[in-house]
Formats: C-alpha cells, structure tokens, sequence
C-alpha cells in the first residue's frame, strides 16, 4: 500500500520526502467558496493522500465530483490548497511553483488544450517556446514526435482540420516535448474511437518506458485494468483505496462466486442468503446463484444455507470480474478491510478447494 | 524570456495573416471611423482650423485603433484561452502566466504598430497631410507609453481570469479609450494622471507642430516616465491579486 496517513494538513517543506516519489500529495484540503445563496461552499477534497514512485503509471479514479481534478489541479498549480502538502520531484508545488512546473506536464481537457486556428506544428513550437525552449532548438525533437505520434502526415494542417483523436495525440505529443518527469493526464482516452484509444494507450505505455512517471485521471475502467500499475480511488474528496490493480482484481475476483444449482432455492433460503452475505444475485428462477463474499469465510455460509435447504449444488466456480466491478463496489461498499481481506485473498484458492471437499463429502 | 517573447510575437503574426480578412476589415472599420472625422471637419468644421483638425484627427484615430488592440485585446484573448481551455497549459508553464502575457502584449503592440503605420500613411493620403515624423524621437516616447498600455493590459487580462464575462466594460472602455486618444491636455490638464494621455499628448505635439526632442521639458519627461512605471505597477498588482484569486477559487480553466 502507498496510502499517505492523512492527519493534520502540515505546509512543511517536502524535502525530507523520498527521492523514490515523483509525486507527494498529503492532506490535501480544498473548499471552494459560497458563491452566491444558491451555491453554497463545497469541499472538493478533505485530507486527499497518496504518493507515486518516479517511473509508474498510476490511475486516478472515482465518480463525479469525488476530487479528481481538483487533486490533479492542484499539483499543476492551478488550484491553491487550503492545506496539504502537494510535491512534484521532491519540489514543494505550493512554495516553488515554477521550479515544480519544470517537471511536470499535463494534458487537462485533451483536444481543447490545443490552439485551433495554429497547425500541428505550430502548436508544438508555441508551447516549446512557452517553455523557455527556442524554435531551432526543438525543430527536430518535434519532426521526431509528429513522426511517432502518426501525425507526420498532418504536421501542416491547422488544428480544426484534425480529428478528435488526431487533437489527443498532439496534445499528447506536447506533454511529451516538454520533456518533464511526471505527466498528467485527465480523461485521455474521453471520446476516443476503439482503435485510437488503443493508439493512445501504446503512446503512455511509451511514457512509462521512457522513465516518466504517468497519472491518468480517467473514468475509463479497461483503460485502468490494462495500463495502470496501481490505482488511486477517490471518493468524496477522500482516498478510499490506494493498491495495485492487480491485486483489487485478485481481491474482489477471490470473493465472486456462481454456484449451480440442481434445485431452486426456496424463498426463505433465498432471503438467509441475503441476510448474511453481502451481494447476492439470483438467476434462472433459483437454479443459478451470484455472490460476491465480504470475507473468504462467507463462503461456508453459503454452503450452511444451501445444506439446509438439501439443495443439490452441481458445480461452484469463482466468477470471472471486470475492474468496472470492483471500482463499482468499492464506491458503494467502500474500501475493503485491509489485512483480513488481504489473507482471503492468499488463501483464496484453498478455500475454494477446501469448500468442494466439503460438498464432496 | 527572448524565447518567450519570439513565441509568442510569432503565434500574433501568424494568427494576424491567416485571418487576413479579419484583420482588413478591423483596419477599414477604423479607416471609415476616420473618414466620417476627414468629413465632418472638411463639411462642417471651420475652414480656418481644418488643416490642424485632420492632423489631430489623423494622429487620434491612430492611437485610439492602438489602445484597443493593445489593452482590450487582452481582455478578448484571455477570455478565449478561457473558453479554449488553452489557459490552463499557459498558466502551468514554467515561465510563469504573467511573463507570457508580457509577451503576448508586446506581441500585440508590435504588429498593431505596423497595422497602425500603414493606416496613418492611408490616411494622410487621403487628407493630403502630412505629419512630421522624427522615428528617434517618437521611439522614446512609444516606449515608455506602451509601457503604460501593458500595465492596462494587465488590469484588462486580471479581470478577465476572475469575472471572464468582461464584454459590457471592454466596449465602455472604447469610449473611454476615445477619450484619451482625442481630448488634448492643453484642454483637460488633468487627464495627465490617465494613463498614456501623457504620451500620446507628446507625440501629437511631435507629429503636428514638429517638437523636437530638446523642446520637451524635464517635467515632461518625468511625467511620461512616472505615469508609465505607476500603471505598470497598478496593472501587474491588479493581476497578481486576480491570478491569486482565480487560482484560489479554481477560476484558472472555468469560463
């Protein structure tokens, strides 16, 4: 777990912090002010905390308003916290914000990052040029990224004559020319076509292989689940889980289970199961059983209500989840409960086999 | 920041050329504004002072076509960026908003100054007057001047990051622009405290009576200097506090 205690919000220097981290957000406080009776003060994010290693691609996730983009803002340094501590490259972003700036770029709201009326080209030049990096300087860097961002052939097109997913990647490829050891990326995949986004995936991909250190904000659950190392979810303004994806998978995959039935479960069996295990869906008119278990010891549970009812089970299987799931039940449910859940999920596979034997018997 | 200023004059022209129609059409609205002036003193003004009338007039409308473009500009642009969602990348670069709108500004300045050159010519042929143009001279005053026009520019562009919807000010501003272009101070000696009124008084007495530099006084200078160093200030205090402001209300991206 990479979790950041969150106590009380400290403005101190983060120097002391690792080298190892790209990025540090700690305790990260926003409200933004009433604006009128109709608009009321809203608190964006309260005591946000995580930190990233330099070189991982992490993913940023969470509903509507949970706190995503004011979290993202706020390390661009367009967002002044209430109180946190918030570091780019071991830079305090709230006390140097220029020097933080130099190591990190972003791609806030994708084609719109763009100036329409320049071409491809000239949008590179400009931005470099904003930068601080002269023209001639960055010519070839920039033939280089048109090439490898397919956009060689569309170098001298303006900018409203691209497509949707031609915009992305050259907002892309100006993150990239900036050169800089973080990149974040809000929703970079929002309103692609399949192929493109597959495009745009290869392309952070490339990032990450690069030694960059990569944050997508998305709402795009496969583009978490096939990119993303680990994951950052974010619900009403707090951090609800922070681990890898792989093991949330392994996690909320060790507790969905279907069970085959070779009779239907009677009503009352139907509301036991209910009453003692967290997610129970029945299909087929009560001869197929979806459940998802709280705790790997849920599963004897099941088993005691089935027994007693002498239903006959023709087989048990864990059910294959998507990440989409597990997101879904962690907004709802909330975080799972770290170590119990961590050991079910090692011992997951010996429950499993553990269960069968005891319907076998 | 040359790097910086190079952008960004090269983002204006670029900008300028591939809209040339916007562009011509801005310059004839201007030219036609100037022509009703060239009439109405030929028609209706007093033969006697006609002569002096076109010269102010030709040299009014010059600046006036300036200040617009030079401080309601970025009011517009800002406003756009906003809209775009272009202002957020300038405002997260390294070199600092402040420094790009600088840029941008003098960016502006420079090409409408060119736009504005051709315009006096157009329409001194058209009035068949011609102004005395001393280039050292009037270069010592534009800077200075200009330096001014920045400062507004800046309280223009402050504005824009925390209310956005400036429409309704930047066309009060017009007129209070018109003001300062065509009112002299031998009429309204307290316009001095305005903001560039100073200088465009002293180019106006270069271009027309012919002053020369060693004809104008130390207090003048100082005027021109101080007026110029006290609106920078104001503008660059007035956009610090709206740059702080929007960053603390998340008004960076917003439109």
């Amino acid at each position: 777990m990479h979790a950041v205690h969150t106590g009380a919000a400290t403005t101190a220097p983060v120097s002391s912090a690792p080298v190892n981290d790209a990025i540090v957000v700690d305790g990260l406080t926003k409200t933004y002010p009433a604006r009128g009776r109709s608009d009321p003060a809203v608190t964006a994010v309260d005591g946000v905390g995580f930190r990233v290693e330099r070189g991982a691609l992490v993913g940023l996730l969470g509903p509507n308003g949970a706190g995503k983009t004011t979290t993202v803002k706020a390390l661009c340094g367009l967002i002044t916290p209430d109180a946190g501590v918030l570091s780019v490259a071991g830079i305090d972003v709230r006390r140097h914000r220029s020097q933080a700036l130099r190591h990190l770029a972003a791609v806030l709201e994708g084609n719109r990052n763009l100036y329409w009326r320049l071409t491809a080209r000239e949008n590179l030049t400009y931005f470099a040029g904003n930068r601080g990096m002269p023209r001639r300087s960055v010519a070839k860097r920039i033939d280089e990224l048109l090439e490898r961002f397919d956009l060689g052939a569309k170098r001298d097109a303006l900018v409203s004559s691209l497509s949707r997913g031609m915009q992305q990647k050259l907002a892309l490829a100006v993150a990239a020319l900036a050169g800089t050891d973080v990149v974040l990326l809000d929703e970079p995949t929002l309103g692609l076509d399949v192929e493109t986004g597959y495009e745009v995936r290869a392309l952070l991909r490339e990032m990450q292989r690069e030694g960059r250190t990569v944050i997508v904000s998305t709402h795009d659950m496969p583009v978490v689940q096939d990119l993303c190392e680990r994951t950052v979810v974010i619900a009403h303004g707090r951090v609800l889980v922070d681990d890898r994806v792989d093991h949330l998978m392994r996690l909320f995959a060790s507790r969905a289970y279907q069970v085959e039935l070779g009779a239907p479960l009677s009503g009352a069996q139907i509301e036991a199961l209910r009453r003692r295990l967290m997610h129970v869906h029945v299909v087929d008119d009560g001869l197929r059983v979806q459940v998802e278990l709280a705790k790997g010891d849920d599963l004897y549970a099941l088993i005691d209500v089935l027994r007693e009812g002498a239903t006959p089970i023709e087989s048990l299987d864990r059910r294959v989840i998507d990440f989409e799931t597990v997101f879904r039940r962690l907004v709802k449910d909330g975080a799972p409960n770290g170590d119990a859940t961590r050991e079910a999920v090692i011992d997951a596979d010996a429950q499993l086999e553990s269960a069968r034997s005891r319907l076998r018997a | 920041m040359l790097t910086v200023l190079e952008a960004n004059v090269r983002k204006v022209v670029i900008e300028r050329r591939r809209y040339l129609p916007n562009t011509i059409s801005l310059v004839v609205t201007f030219y036609v504004i100037f022509l009703a002036m060239f009439l109405g003193i030929s028609v209706i003004g007093d033969p006697a002072t006609a002569e002096a009338n076109l010269r102010f007039a030709i040299v009014g409308n010059a600046f006036w076509f300036l200040l617009l473009m030079g401080v309601s500009s970025m009011g517009w642009e800002l406003t756009t960026e906003a809209t775009r969602g272009t202002l957020e990348q300038l405002a997260m670069s390294p070199i600092g908003l402040r420094a790009i709108l600088a840029a941008r500004m003098v960016g502006t300045l420079l090409v409408n100054l060119v736009i504005t050159s051709a315009m006096l010519v157009l329409t001194m042929l058209t009035a068949g007057q011609w102004l005395s143009f001393d280039l050292p001279l009037l270069a010592v005053i534009l800077a200075p001047t200009f330096v001014a026009v920045v400062g507004l520019g800046y309280a223009v562009a402050g504005l824009a990051l925390v209310f956005k919807q400036i429409d309704a000010l930047l066309q009060v501003l017009q007129f209070v622009f018109l003001g300062f272009a065509f009112v002299p101070l031998s009429v309204a000696p307290w316009l001095e405290l305005a903001p560039v009124v100073k200088g465009i008084d002293m180019i106006r007495a270069a271009l027309i009576e012919g002053v020369t530099l060693s004809a104008f006084g130390p207090r003048d200078w100082a005027s021109l200097v101080l007026n110029a160093a006290v609106y920078l200030a104001l503008g660059l205090l007035a956009f610090a506090l709206a740059e702080r402001r929007a960053r603390a209300r998340g008004l960076m991206g917003q439109y």
